[in-house]
């Protein structure tokens, strides 16, 4: 059953239709780790939200409702201010997409399995995110690939979804994957004792993703990985003398995909089989997801093992 | 480092090069291009994976290249050496004549044989590397030069000649021989034209105008110059230039001189001592030592006594030094035929001076010496009838009266058959009868006795030079002394019809003296005064000696005695005074004939080895046939041996001047010339001689197949 307060999602270009969104808000998300607050009717939050008691102000940032701007100190100052009012609030979520070039792949077989890697983790981010938003918990999403591309600042407002869709929308992949660089630097913009969903590829020549994934857990964030690829990336299904041209900043390489086919494959279930086995020992969820398989039932898989998880 | 192929056509099968690359361009998968997000873990996986496609393909498609290349190259059958001989020799196709310098200065001894033979290991690997497609001729430069070999590419003739080749004993014509050559090459359809010219740089050889200027018109021709003079042993030190021979006469005894010239051939040095030697008949016969001053002459005189009438070959020959030919120098002498005359007296007296014979028989032989040319044998007339006349050469009527009957027919047989007849008149004679019974001997009738009184002006011969063989020896005061002789008496002749004579003395008066005439083969003289000195006083001057010993020579044919001819290698012989060719017997006992052109004498030209050549009368089988027609293959029985000469070397190739490297673009003006030692050449042959690496590409071959075919079976 479709939600009212999504009006948004039909209206979008991307490929999930309204069946996939129906399904994914089928299910519910909880919150495995309570944060601070309560989610109403479940948990209370320690963060600020809309309220009726005001807490404070902070400056205005693109995202913030224009009506809690107060426009009287507006008039003092000149400067946009808005009030913040203490209520209970959601989970604060930040959506982490990488938008580097590796991830517009697409297959040259029109008859590959997989659908492009680059809708598939649009797609998998906007169900995240209006999952998470019918929960009524404050999304963020931030794109990046050798630095923060863009921002939105968690927000639980329904209509933030469409903030999310739009900057979904208008998101280009190209450029370099530093996911150490980038959460290094972003680490402090982050709310803490939030959750951090990471979808990426994870195709980077960096030695310590895995150091920077422990670090966000450090920080009292909880961690989901989506590590999203294309079945061609997994097989390697090509034939003949082919020139691969990198679409990051590697030189192009002429081979015979035939020579180096178990060499590549092994290397991919190498680094699967890597976080599939290191990151429950930090608390992360990693989840494997080919573009191939149905994105309702990675959604559903993830969340039933969430609150499987949860129930333990 | 140079290749050289034996069979260079099968480099045009490296254009199969081509089947392999074309293959692999046709069957060579469409490369596409691709973009892919982990390239980073592809090109990792590279660096871990044995298992390389693309580059396989490429060293497959290198070592099938590689494996045809050798085929061929291996096929090509090729050679590789460093600087050899044959990095002289052209790549391209071209057309070479060799000239190869045969003149005896060849002969010099060198470490390994003699110059020539070094020359000809050379030539014959020069030929032997000749590529395939290469042409040649060969030429000898020995005077006169002469194509040995005329264009072939195939070097089996010419490689059989060298073997048996041996240096002439010709001087050399390096100039002809280039003329030769350059004839040679203008009818050669190659566009590159090589001279290759093997000698020893002998200066003697060397005559800038003899050498053509069509070089210096065409470029293309390169001269090629190989020296042997540096590889001569030792030097070439002196030469018997020359030998003369003298003979003393009017002694008892013949005694030879023999007068040798030896020229010291060192400019700055001279030879002390230089043992000096006369060999006879094969026999050391004496030696000497002599001094020669640096750069000159001197002269030995031998002697040596004439036991008999053989003739005597000999040589003087000088201490050995590199150039053995030169060392030695070849004689010959003929001694005078012993002539058997019979002389008949017709009015012997009880004084033996008063016979009518007595000077004759003293002329004839003045010392009664058994080694007289002619030995002389005195008749009466009644005694003449039991005479052999084939015993003798010459008979001498001597104012004999008349014959017995049929004694004049005996004399006729005895002239037909090649006999001298001689007959001095006086007053025993019946003209009567020679005018009646002697017309066949005589052209010319007894016409009358001509008779000055006391005190009258005598006869007296008209003195004058002659050409006549008998005659042509009295000159100068001989012929004066000849002129004052009186003549009281004489007869005078009146020629018969049709017949021929010759006249060749007169008297003042124009009065026949002598009168000669040839009947059959043999020769009849008539003086018409008396031998004695009844009707004159020439019995008692000087000259009547060699007057009648000529005549009597002349008449029985022994005065063309040919022993004295000194004659130099190649130069030809001509026969003066003969009307037949004669026999020539070439030392190895070679007969052939000497050329005989109808308006000149004849001519002996195959004067070409060193050594004694005897010369013989003979009749020739028809008047029809040329005289230059197939020669006896034995000397024939009749042949009478009339001689002989000696051929020696000449020693104008012996000067030891060696044409200077520097000049050597004066002789070839315009003409691009190559001049190096041949031990720079031999050298470089015996260490380059070259590694046929056929062997070598058959094994890489075989390398590459089994390479390919372990690729192929791996994948």
């Amino acid at each position: 059953m479709i939600d009212r307060r999504m009006p948004m999602a039909e209206s979008t270009q991307f490929n999930y239709g309204p069946e996939t969104l129906s399904e994914v808000s089928s299910l519910s998300i909880r919150a495995i780790q309570l944060v601070e607050g309560l989610l109403s009717g479940h948990h209370r939050s320690p963060h600020k939200g809309s309220s009726v008691e005001f807490a404070e102000y902070k400056d205005y940032s693109p995202g913030d409702d224009i009506r809690h701007i107060d426009w009287k100190v507006v008039g003092k100052t000149d400067k946009y201010h808005v009030k913040q009012f203490e209520q209970s609030t959601n989970l604060k979520c930040t959506l982490l997409l990488d938008a580097s070039g590796s991830m517009a792949y697409r297959s040259p077989d029109s008859k590959s399995p997989g659908m492009d890697k680059r809708d598939y983790a649009r797609t998998l981010v906007a169900a995240m995110g209006y999952l998470l938003l019918k929960q009524f918990d404050a999304v963020g999403l931030t794109l990046f690939n050798d630095a923060v591309v863009s921002h939105l600042p968690p927000r639980s407002k329904p209509s933030h979804f469409q903030n999310i869709l739009h900057g979904l929308q208008d998101m280009e992949f190209k450029g370099v994957t530093r996911i150490e660089e980038v959460v290094g630097n972003l680490i402090e913009r982050l709310p803490g004792r939030g959750m951090l969903i990471l979808v990426s590829d994870l195709l980077t020549r960096e030695d310590d993703v895995f150091k920077t994934l422990k670090m966000l857990k450090s920080r009292g964030l909880e961690v989901i990985l989506f590590h999203v690829l294309h079945p061609d990336e997994v097989t390697l299904p090509f034939e003949g003398d082919l020139v691969f041209e990198s679409l990051e900043d590697d030189p192009p390489l002429g081979l015979d995909p035939f020579d180096v086919r178990q060499q590549y494959q092994q290397a991919i279930q190498e680094q699967i089989e890597f976080y599939t086995k290191n990151c429950p020992t930090l608390g992360i969820d990693y989840l494997f997801l080919e573009t191939s398989t149905p994105l309702e039932q990675a959604l559903r898989y993830y969340l039933l093992r969430r609150k499987s998880l949860r129930k333990i | 480092m140079n290749f050289s192929f034996t069979s260079p056509w099968y480099l045009l099968g490296l254009l199969g090069l081509a089947l392999p690359i074309l293959i692999h361009l046709l069957t060579r998968r469409q490369q596409t291009r691709l973009k892919f997000s982990a390239v980073y873990l592809l090109q990792q996986a590279r660096k871990r994976s044995v298992r390389k496609s693309r580059p396989n393909k490429l060293l497959l498609l290198l070592l099938r290249c590689l494996a045809i290349g050798f085929l061929c190259l291996a096929l090509a059958n090729p050679n590789l050496s460093s600087g050899g001989l044959e990095s002289i020799l052209a790549s391209r196709p071209s057309a070479h004549v060799f000239v190869l310098d045969d003149s005896y200065s060849m002969s010099a001894t060198s470490d390994q044989g003699t110059l020539f033979d070094r020359a000809k290991t050379t030539l014959t690997e020069l030929i032997e590397k000749l590529p395939g497609n290469h042409s040649f001729s060969l030429v000898l430069a020995s005077h006169p030069a002469r194509v040995v070999q005329d264009w072939t590419e195939d070097p089996g003739q010419t490689l059989k000649w060298l073997k048996a080749a041996q240096p002439s004993h010709r001087i050399t014509r390096i100039g002809k021989a280039v003329t030769v050559a350059a004839d040679l090459l203008s009818s050669a359809p190659q566009e590159n034209k090589r001279i290759f010219i093997l000698t020893d740089m002998d200066q003697n050889g060397w005559d800038r105008d003899e050498f053509p200027t069509a070089l210096a018109e065409d470029s293309s021709t390169q001269i090629k110059i190989i020296d042997f003079s540096a590889s001569q042993k030792g030097l070439n030190r002196a030469l018997v230039e020359k030998v003369k021979l003298n003979q003393e006469f009017l002694t008892n005894r013949r005694v030879i001189r023999v007068q040798a010239t030896i020229a010291n051939l060192l400019p700055n040095r001279a030879i002390k001592q230089l043992p000096v030697t006369l060999v006879i008949n094969g026999k050391r016969q004496s030696e000497s030592m002599i001094d020669l001053p640096a750069k000159g002459k001197a002269t030995h005189e031998f002697s040596f006594p004439l036991l008999n009438n053989d003739p005597v070959t000999g040589h003087v020959e000088i201490q050995e030094d590199a150039l053995a030919a030169d060392n030695r120098r070849l004689f010959v002498y003929q001694p005078d035929r012993k002539i058997k005359a019979l002389v008949v007296d017709g009015d012997p007296r009880g004084v033996a001076h008063q016979h009518d014979s007595f000077y004759v028989e003293k002329a004839l032989n003045p010392f009664s010496s058994p080694m007289a040319d002619i030995e002389p044998t005195v008749s009466t007339l009644s005694e003449f009838s039991e005479r052999d006349l084939k015993q003798y050469s010459v008979i001498i009527l001597c104012n004999v009266r008349d014959l017995a009957i049929g004694l004049e027919q005996e004399l006729e047989k005895f002239v037909l058959r090649g006999g001298a007849l001689l007959i001095g008149l006086g007053d025993q004679v019946d003209p009567k009868y020679y005018n009646e019974r002697l017309g066949l001997l005589l052209p010319v009738t007894l016409k009358s006795i001509n008779q000055v009184r006391t005190k009258d002006k005598p006869f007296h011969l008209k003195a004058q030079p002659s050409d006549h063989p008998a005659l042509k020896v009295f000159t100068g005061s001989m012929l004066k002394e000849m002129a004052r002789i009186p003549f009281q008496t004489l007869y005078s002749v009146e020629p018969r019809r049709e017949r021929e004579f010759e006249t060749p003395m007169h008297f003042t008066n124009r009065f026949p003296a002598v009168i000669e005439s040839n009947f059959g083969e043999g020769k009849v003289i008539l003086f018409v005064s008396s031998l004695d000195r009844d009707w004159n006083n020439f019995p008692i001057h000087p000259t009547f000696l060699p007057w009648i010993q000529r005549w009597v020579k002349y008449a029985a044919q022994g005065l063309e005695n040919i022993s004295r001819h000194d004659v130099t290698v190649g130069t030809p012989l001509v026969f003066e005074e003969m009307e037949q060719a004669p026999l020539v017997v070439a030392p190895g006992g070679i007969i052939s004939i000497a050329r005989k052109n109808p308006q000149s004498p004849p001519v002996f030209e195959d004067t070409h080895r060193p050594g004694v050549y005897e010369l013989y009368h003979w009749s020739a089988p028809s008047v029809s046939e040329p005289m230059d027609s197939l020669p006896p293959k034995q000397l024939p029985a009749d042949a009478k041996r009339l001689g002989s000469f000696t051929v020696n070397f000449d020693p104008a190739e012996s000067v030891p001047g060696k044409v200077p490297e520097k000049e050597l673009s004066q002789y070839f003006p315009g003409a691009q010339v190559d001049y190096s030692p041949a031990d720079q050449s031999l050298n470089a042959a015996s260490v380059g001689a070259g590694v046929p690496l056929t062997t070598l590409l058959f094994l890489l071959l075989a390398v590459m197949m089994f390479w390919e075919g372990w690729i192929v079976r791996k994948e």
